[in-house]
């Protein structure tokens, strides 16, 4: 992991607002998301978190970082 | 054992776990109390009358506003003291007498609201404001004298402590938790003269009758005296919080002793001279008056943002010391499985949010735009909802095992408790702020009109009672988790693993911080002389034009059979007052 698992939960956190927040910012710029699209957008965002999250920092030596730990 | 607060101080311990116990009572009822609200407001489940909102309104604000925060942070700081100076309280009778007499202050506050609930006389929904013309039975009043009474005498305590610590080390600089107890007492004690004289003088005679009338402009004005600085009352705690605890569990010191003296110096001068800004709507205080009160609200600023500034350095040196690395990078070296930390890091970060709409509320003509509206609601659900209530909830961890000796029943638990409450209240805040933007009302449990619909800029007004409804959600299950740790602690056996009772030391320390900033007396007159030019001319202003007890008027208990006859009476003498006054310009200009 890139991360702890107490980090990796307090980013997905902020996923809340970001989305929150990006739905008001969008319609600045007459991007207007449905509660739905909203939805789906953070899901697929805490996707691509964990997927980073989780995948491992350095193939070539397969060790974990020690503040994973 | 490893030398807990409970290890070194017994006697003392037993009143903070008393203090806290008390104000997990008030949160659990106060926190019930708003799910209620919630639902019925947005709609999505009703079971009681839209009058009894009202009730629910009241006992949800003083329960939490006032009884939970105080009694929490009455508890910390008896903590503070005691550490930081390294001695028992003078007296343990005095301090059992002073809760005591706390908790009957509360008991008898929240007899006439709970009475609102029922078909009694005896009713007290009054909101938190009670204001006048809004009229509560006089145990309610009765009830707050005694509570801020306690408190009152509570900081006789720290100060009794705090004088015999001084004359064994006259030349000792005070320990900094104790300066942050002394600092907001003080500020505490000028800042409750203005709700005690409003009550005493005003509002607890004409409740009883011995007076016929009050001038509602002069006891709001008095009211809010008080209901800016009782703001800092409970934030000054978190504050200290993450002044003291903070650096220490992100495993560093505290950046700046000094600085942290000046941030509670400024929050003692400040405070207090900026109530009015609550009033800018008011008729009857010149805009001048507003102005000034506007000029040092924007003063406060700059304590907040010296915290901001000294926290976070902090830090980031103690995840440094953690081995992070990078600009950022260091960010990922911080304790984020502890929900001590992680919870106090995340109050931190909503309150810069809450300092960005006060900000807009502090700003006189901007506040026109949200005055009165769900905006304001928003904002306080991220200050005392958030900041504080959260900062409280995550020091909890570390406080229950200090007061009962025994170990936290579980952490991740705990961690998903801070992380859902910040998950929640986002969701809760945001569609408040915007939901005043679009001129939604607070304090009103039917927010919708016959012919007239709210328009919102971004998806629905439907989409915002959604979002409002599933933050109360989330927020109420993070209650039900910390509670579920707090009965799970005290059922716990007494644990030998602890970690010992101790706050952060420091980068920059006390002899660092120049002597002028412990000049207790100094601070405190120059507060009071800027009280002196904030509000004496408003209030004698106040005064000349309504009369100490005002122009006749018809109290309102509230009730919604008299509430109409009041209304009734309001509207023939408006509009009898409007057609003289017409009759009067007529005959001028025909003059």
């Amino acid at each position: 992991m890139r991360i702890s698992k107490g980090a990796l939960l307090i980013v997905i956190a902020f996923i809340a607002p970001l989305i929150v927040e990006l739905r008001t910012v969008l319609a600045w710029v007459n991007v207007e998301l449905t509660v739905l699209e909203s939805v789906v957008l953070g899901i697929g965002l805490i996707g691509v978190i964990l997927v980073w999250a989780l995948w491992p920092q350095s193939q070539s030596n397969g060790t974990e970082s020690a503040e994973t730990k | 054992m490893t030398n807990t607060y409970i290890e070194s101080f017994p006697a003392e311990a037993k009143v903070v776990r008393a203090a806290f116990y008390s104000s997990f009572l008030a949160l659990a009822i106060g926190g019930l109390f708003g799910i209620i609200q919630t639902l019925h407001r947005t709609g999505y489940y009703r079971f009681m009358d839209s009058a009894d909102y009202y009730t629910v309104l009241t006992a949800h604000g003083v329960l939490l506003a006032i009884t939970f925060t105080i009694f929490f942070l009455v508890g910390v700081f008896t903590w503070a003291t005691t550490t930081s100076l390294d001695r028992p309280v003078e007296d343990i009778r005095f301090t059992w007498a002073w809760y005591g007499l706390m908790v009957v202050g509360t008991v008898l506050t929240a007899i006439p609201i709970f009475a609102g609930f029922t078909d009694s006389e005896m009713s007290a929904s009054v909101l938190f404001t009670f204001y006048a013309p809004l009229q509560g039975h006089p145990l309610f009043y009765f009830g707050l004298v005694l509570f801020v009474v306690g408190t009152w005498l509570a900081g006789v305590d720290w100060f009794r402590s705090w004088w015999a610590w001084k004359q064994e080390h006259p030349d000792k600089r005070i320990p900094l938790p104790t300066f942050m107890v002394l600092t907001t007492t003080l500020m505490w004690y000028i800042a409750t003269l203005g709700v005690a004289a409003a009550i005493l003088l005003f509002l607890l005679p004409w409740s009883l009758g011995l007076v016929e009338s009050v001038n509602p402009l002069l006891t709001r004005t008095l009211f809010w005296f008080f209901g800016h600085p009782v703001v800092y009352f409970w934030l000054m705690p978190a504050y200290m919080m993450w002044y003291v605890m903070l650096p220490k569990i992100s495993g560093g010191k505290l950046f700046s002793d000094p600085l942290a003296r000046v941030v509670f110096v400024l929050f003692l001068i400040l405070s207090v001279p900026t109530g009015i800004h609550h009033q800018y709507l008011d008729p009857g205080i010149a805009e001048g008056f507003k102005f000034i009160a506007m000029t040092n609200t924007m003063f406060l600023l700059l304590p907040s943002l010296l915290t901001a500034f000294t926290v976070v350095a902090s830090m980031e040196h103690g995840a440094r010391q953690r081995g992070g690395t990078g600009y950022l990078g260091w960010l990922k070296a911080l304790p984020w499985r502890d929900p001590v930390f992680a919870g106090m890091a995340l109050a931190g970060l909503m309150f810069a949010a809450a300092g960005f709409s006060g900000m807009i509320n502090a700003g006189m003509n901007i506040n026109y735009l949200v005055h009165n509206t769900f905006w304001v609601v928003g904002h306080f659900h991220l200050t005392v909802g958030t900041a504080v209530a959260l900062t409280f909830m995550a020091v909890t961890y570390w406080f229950l095992p200090q007061v009962t000796g025994k170990a936290l029943w579980n952490r991740s638990v705990a961690l998903g408790q801070v992380v859902l409450w910040f998950v929640g209240m986002t969701f809760m805040s945001n569609a408040m702020h915007r939901g005043g933007l679009l001129g939604i009302p607070r304090r009103t449990a039917e927010p919708q009109y016959d012919g007239f619909e709210f328009e919102a800029a971004v998806g629905s007004v439907g989409e915002l009672d959604a979002q409002i409804a599933l933050g109360g959600a989330l927020l109420t299950l993070s209650l039900v988790l910390f509670f579920a740790n707090v009965v799970g602690t005290a059922l716990n056996s007494r644990s030998d693993d602890l970690p010992a009772n101790e706050y952060a030391d420091t980068l920059s320390g006390p002899s660092d911080a120049p002597l002028v900033l412990d000049n207790l007396k100094l601070w405190t007159a120059i507060a009071i002389v800027l009280v002196i030019f904030a509000y004496s001319f408003p209030l004698l202003s106040i005064i000349e034009r309504g009369g100490l007890f005002g122009p006749e008027l018809t109290e309102l208990p509230v009730h919604i059979g008299l509430g109409l006859e009041y209304l009734w009476a309001t509207t023939i003498s408006t509009v009898t007052t409007a057609s003289e006054t017409v009759v009067a310009l007529g005959a001028e200009v025909n003059w």
